[in-house]
């Protein structure tokens, strides 16, 4: 028996051994840590210092003036006018009808396929969804384009609107609720498979029905996971280029507010073309990704915001 | 056993409290009466009676030995492991019933049959049958969901949504379609008073219940399920989670809520069935070997067993 009494001394070996491979343990984590945060910091600047340049005094391809730049409505590289003001309107508006879209089917497919689905199904539709997620965007690009597109058009004959073969703003708001569906849903599920079998059962015995209880506490407990996957699913939306452009065209001033008309958005206009030009018209599409983040950020904060006012209470 | 000195003060005192409150007079309801209520602060449960269904709940009388539940010839299955061996047993309404017996006897398995929890569990299978106010539970014509209005339900871990302490408690008036604010904050406002919760909370009803504390939850899924104003509260060892200061408070709230409700409650501790119950029941193995009045089973038990689970000699 007392040989295989752990001595003290090997007990004390062993804690210092522990101590130090926390050490390096914590090394490493903030190592890496340090390095990720840097890549961000280092883009960031990148973007910020190839944005900001063109608007300075003796920029080598003529100054721009800001204040233009952002209110600007017209954007044609043959007269050099380049007024971001529409782009970002055209962004906002595509991402949030395309959130609008698919956020609520997003949100109750995760319920359907937490809660009721039976168990096969579960499986096989988690199974769809994660393989959905993983889908190149390029591929939904060639499926937009040869698809998304002549519905719209049959849609615009319908309602007796020209639109240039589908080409439209309601195209590319139709391919980015698909693209940010597979995101916000498999968030969701992730956040509704958490939500803990006592809250259930908890609001079952106080006599509420299976539906009460998934929307007014499954729901309700998973609030903050899926709005974490609205964030993802806009982030895509903002931030799509290859697809996107795929569907956009090239509206050279705007905003339109037809659906059917050609649309414009800052990652189309930071992508297209951008390879076979040079001079002022290659650097603002750096500041065109300037005013991407800034959208991006502000996006997130009113999330945020909405999140914590639907998060309060509601009485009184 | 001094705690059972203790309990036989208690009792002899209830009476009197119970004379002294006009809640349980039925002949009371004037006017008059009406305003005394409001001033305690429980005229809106008053009211409720009225407003509520009428048949949800009879006017709270003096104790009887009415029975609440009777259980006859009960047999559970979990798929193929049996859980509980022909179970009979009458809980008597308005009286506090302990269940106590060693873990995994089948203690929260009965107590999950009167409010129909089971049916949420897969493969159970159960036979023999269950009446409330003469009627099959597991009949045609009991609805779960109304059932679960009328039984109410503590969980061993308080489990509060994730919503102010005032939707919490309002939550369950709401799933019946219950929108009246007025009338909402009014029950709120006694449920949370008769659950010894209100003086704590009273400014930040708005506040979110899961900052509450362990034993304030607790109170508040009690509060929870007394705003329902139903028959019966079932309790599964409701303080096995908290201090002793809170399981005070708790016990202490169990003296006052038999008078309106009947209580089964689980507990593992003697001393907890001792000081609260009027009824005990020891389980064992899935079968009950022994149920009595608390104060006959603890101070002469007839099995053997019992003897020797309750003075510690058991598992
Ligand atoms: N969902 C379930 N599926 C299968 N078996 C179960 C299930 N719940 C309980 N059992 C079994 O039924 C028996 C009784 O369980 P129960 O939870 O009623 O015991 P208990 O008396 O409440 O115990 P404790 O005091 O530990 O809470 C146990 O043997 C347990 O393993
Ligand atoms: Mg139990």
């Amino acid at each position: 028996m007392n040989d295989r009494q752990p001595n003290a001394l090997m007990l004390q070996h062993n804690r210092q051994r522990r101590k130090i491979s926390d050490k390096i343990w914590r090394a490493l984590f903030l190592i890496s840590c340090v390095l990720s945060a840097l890549m961000i910091v280092l883009i960031i600047i990148f973007i910020a210092v190839k944005g900001i340049r063109v608007f300075l005094p003796g920029y080598e391809y003529g100054q721009q003036n800001f204040w233009d730049f952002l209110t600007g409505m017209t954007w044609r590289q043959d007269s050099k006018t380049y007024g971001v003001g529409f782009i970002v309107i055209n962004t906002f508006t595509t991402a949030a009808f395309a959130a609008l879209l698919s956020f609520p089917v997003a949100t109750l497919t995760a319920l359907f396929i937490v809660k009721i689905a039976p168990e096969r199904l579960r499986v096989a539709f988690t199974t769809v969804i994660e393989l959905l997620a993983a889908i190149p965007s390029v591929v939904y690009g060639v499926f937009a384009s040869g698809a998304i597109t002549k519905l719209v058009q049959q849609l615009a004959a319908f309602f007796g609107q020209t639109s240039a073969a589908g080409i439209s703003a309601l195209s590319v708001i139709l391919l980015l609720a698909i693209m940010i569906f597979p995101t916000i849903c498999s968030m969701a599920i992730v956040a509704i498979q958490a939500v803990g079998k006592s809250l259930e059962w908890g609001s079952l015995a106080l006599g509420a029905s299976q539906t009460q209880t998934n929307f007014k506490v499954v729901l309700s407990a998973a609030k903050s996971g899926i709005f974490a996957g609205l964030v993802l699913g806009l982030g895509r939306a903002f931030g799509e280029a290859t697809a996107v452009t795929m569907v956009a065209g090239n509206a050279m001033s705007g905003p339109s507010w037809n659906l059917f008309d050609t649309t414009r958005t800052l990652t189309t206009t930071m992508l297209s073309g951008m390879h076979e030009t040079s001079g002022l018209d290659y650097d603002i599409r750096f500041s065109a990704g300037l005013v991407l983040m800034a959208v991006i950020l502000l996006t997130n904060a009113l999330i945020h915001l909405i999140k914590r006012k639907i998060g309060g209470v509601d009485h009184e | 056993m001094n705690l059972l000195a203790d309990k036989k003060i208690k009792r002899s005192q209830e009476p009197m409290a119970s004379a002294a409150t006009p809640d349980l007079d039925p002949g009371s309801q004037t006017a008059e009466a009406a305003d005394r209520y409001m001033s305690r602060g429980s005229g809106p449960v008053a009211r409720a009676r009225t407003q509520v269904a009428a048949g949800l709940k009879p006017a709270a009388g003096l104790p009887d030995l009415k029975p609440m539940f009777e259980v006859q010839d009960l047999n559970l299955y979990y798929s193929k492991f049996q859980a509980l061996k022909h179970i009979n047993l009458t809980i008597p309404a308005h009286q506090v019933t302990a269940f106590i017996g060693p873990s995994g006897c089948g203690k929260s398995t009965l107590l999950r049959c009167f409010n129909r929890m089971n049916d949420l569990l897969e493969e159970v299978r159960i036979d023999g049958r269950i009446l409330m106010d003469g009627r099959d539970l597991r009949g045609p014509q009991t609805d779960v969901v109304e059932l679960r209005t009328k039984v109410g339900m503590v969980f061993q871990q308080p489990n509060p949504f994730p919503m102010s302490i005032f939707d919490n408690v309002a939550y369950g008036l709401r799933c019946q379609g219950i929108k009246d604010r007025v009338y909402l904050r009014q029950v709120v406002e006694t449920s949370l008073k008769k659950a010894a919760l209100y003086d704590e909370v009273k400014d930040e009803l708005d506040k979110n219940a899961t900052k509450l504390s362990g034993g304030q939850q607790q109170r508040l899924c009690i509060a929870r399920a007394i705003a329902l104003q139903p028959q019966v509260i079932l309790m599964d060892e409701p303080t096995s989670a908290l201090d002793p200061i809170a399981t005070l408070k708790i016990e202490e709230l169990m003296n006052d809520l038999k008078k309106e409700y009947t209580i089964v409650i689980v507990t593992h501790s003697m001393q907890q069935a001792a000081r609260i119950s009027d009824k005990t029941a020891f389980f064992l193995l899935g079968e009950v070997v022994e149920f009595d009045d608390t104060v006959t089973m603890f101070n002469n038990p007839s099995d053997k067993r019992t003897e020797d689970y309750i003075s510690g000699r058991f598992g």
